[in-house]
């Protein structure tokens, strides 16, 4: 690895805006360099000459086994509430999602 | 009472000749945990009322001592597995105080085999890291040399088992986090099969390499576990239907002659010279039992790395969207809208790592950049588990080096992620192929750390690689414990 591959601060903006992280200042100026550093090593992939659609010969996985459907009771509703931010009765609490005009 | 010599066959023996109740060694453990936590910071989270519960229970069952494998044995427990009425953070703020509804599946079947979960462990915040100073709480230390890292992701349950807080843990190896840490520990640590055990009630990182596997200080006591853990669970759908072996009974009579051990020379560079002496060593005692040296190839597996850190990063930007600031844990302070919960809870919630991750996971698979990245990376992945199918039609086992180096000194690697990522050279081709290895100590360093030798083994023959593995460990001797240890 050599040279600073960093990475543009509206790069950095913008990929943080898809993933819904907010990072200040600092943090973007640290994932420049960091993201940056890691995307130009991982490109050396691009230099490996692949059979596209190869598959991989006698891997002794199962075949796909598809379970029956059949729903299970899961009988502790009030401890995966418990472990919400904000709750209220038998629901989820989020902030106001449809603005008022 | 000797904790460091306690396997769990001596465990069980102490139970039949009444030299202790499941509540007295119990209360053993925690006021050891309780006396060295501080200094190791292997345990996030030692519940008394929880583990006295468990043992008092097992107080009224003594005869079940003969039935049960694991009856009244400590295990110790990876905060990113599911245990009902503990806490499981994965060592993440985004997760502080969230308690764990159900059990996972593999800690149910630790329960029902006798075991008693003792605690809690450490762990790099989502098992994203290779030194456990990732943990949002505290670092965990290596027992062998307190200003040093355990490895990681599973360094807790590394450094647990090591310093004889308990007589085995469980991790979980995404790319080598249990073989790493143990490597650096000092102990022995099983990565199996892709399938072969339930990550049911896991907290995922990359699905399509998590698994999940045991620690022990011995190979005995790791093909223990394993055989309690391993099997088929209709709640994960990569679970394998294949039989459970006896694993621990057919260690019996293991042997290495004429087993054919395969090397690859061009993976040795790059290795640390006392590192590549210990590998010599053992290699030269396997030899001298009758293993037959086969020189192997594994020409793609210089692209691991890169490999790796396209297709874990894109199945945990997927996986950790599901942090919400919403339906468990961490919300941030004055969020007035929707969007502000997702992108201040997160942010906040998150530690740099994690953050790094999911950026570039969101990044190799966001619109235009898909083929050229998850795609590319998943063809690699392909020719790096080819490689190893077709070496293994001239060998039985794989040996190399588990990590590169012994453990490091904190903060020795953490300004800058390539270098970090290179500890795990010598574990993550193994991963991607989705093959079972272990990690075995071969020897200490000039400075009295460990260093680990890795077997891997063909697909669903765990059997095979722990009677190897067990065998070389019978040859190599017993193993000095961390000079802290003396209780």
């Amino acid at each position: 690895m050599s040279g600073s591959p960093k990475l543009d601060r509206d790069e950095v903006l913008k990929i943080a805006r898809l993933a819904r992280l907010e990072l200040d200042d600092a943090e973007v100026a640290l994932y420049q360099d960091r993201l940056g550093r890691v995307l130009e090593y991982v490109r050396e992939l691009n230099q490996v000459q692949t059979e596209k659609g190869a598959t991989v010969k006698h891997i002794p996985r199962d075949a796909v086994s598809i379970r029956e459907d059949r729903a299970i009771e899961f009988a502790d509703r009030e401890a995966l509430l418990n472990n919400a931010p904000a709750q209220i009765e038998e629901h989820f609490l989020v902030p106001t999602v449809i603005e008022q005009s | 009472m000797q904790l460091k010599d306690f396997s769990i066959e001596r465990v069980l023996a102490g139970y039949r000749k009444q030299e202790f109740s499941p509540t007295e060694l119990a209360t053993v453990y925690l006021d050891a945990i309780e006396a060295n936590n501080e200094r190791l910071g292997a345990f996030l989270q030692v519940d008394r009322d929880l583990v006295l519960a468990q043992a008092t229970a097992l107080d009224s069952r003594r005869q079940e001592v003969n039935k049960l494998p694991l009856f009244g044995v400590p295990i110790a427990i990876k905060d990113n597995f599911l245990v009902k009425n503990w806490q499981a953070t994965a060592a993440s703020k985004i997760l502080k105080g969230y308690v764990s509804p159900y059990t996972a599946t593999c800690v149910e079947k630790l329960e029902s085999a006798g075991a008693i979960i003792i605690g809690k462990t450490n762990l790099d915040e989502f098992a994203m890291g290779s030194s456990t100073e990732n943990s949002a709480y505290f670092p965990a230390k290596n027992p062998w040399d307190t200003s040093r890292v355990t490895g990681g992701s599973s360094g807790g349950s590394a450094s647990a088992v090591a310093a004889a807080l308990a007589v085995g843990s469980l991790g979980s190896d995404t790319g080598g986090s249990i073989r790493q840490p143990a490597s650096l520990c000092g102990i022995v640590g099983l990565k199996p099969t892709y399938g072969r055990v339930s990550r049911f009630g896991i907290i995922a990182f990359a699905s399509s390499l998590d698994q999940v596997g045991p620690f022990g200080r011995s190979v005995q006591d790791v093909a223990t576990l394993l055989e309690v853990i391993s099997g088929y669970d209709r709640n994960d759908a990569t679970s394998s239907r294949a039989i459970v072996p006896h694993y621990s009974d057919h260690l019996k009579g293991a042997t290495l002659k004429n087993v054919r051990v395969g090397i690859a020379k061009d993976w040795l560079e790059g290795i640390d010279e006392e590192v590549r002496k210990s590998f010599d060593e053992a290699v030269k005692l396997m030899v001298k039992e009758g293993a037959k040296i086969v020189d192997i190839s594994l020409p793609h597996s210089r692209y691991a790395l890169s490999t790796y850190y396209i297709i874990a990063p894109c199945e945990a930007s997927s996986n950790l969207a599901r942090y919400d600031g919403i339906h468990a844990g961490f919300r941030a302070d004055g969020v007035t809208d929707l969007d502000s919960v997702y992108f201040k809870s997160r942010g906040q919630g998150f530690g740099a790592e994690v953050k790094l991750r999911i950026m570039l996971g969101t990044y190799a698979l966001s619109a235009g950049y898909y083929d050229a990245f998850y795609g590319q990376a998943n063809e690699v992945r392909k020719m790096i588990q080819q490689d190893f199918l077709t070496a293994y039609e001239d060998c039985d086992c794989i040996v190399m080096p588990t990590s590169p180096s012994t453990a490091f000194k904190f903060g020795e690697k953490s300004a800058d992620p390539i270098k970090m990522y290179t500890s795990d050279i010598c574990t993550l081709p193994v991963s991607l192929a989705g093959l079972p290895a272990l990690s075995v100590p071969s020897g200490v360093d000039s400075q009295g750390l460990p260093i680990g030798l890795q077997f891997i083994g063909k697909h669903f023959e765990e059997s095979h690689l722990l009677k190897v593995a067990h065998k070389y460990e019978q040859v190599r001797g017993p193993f000095p414990h961390p000079s802290g240890v003396d209780y």
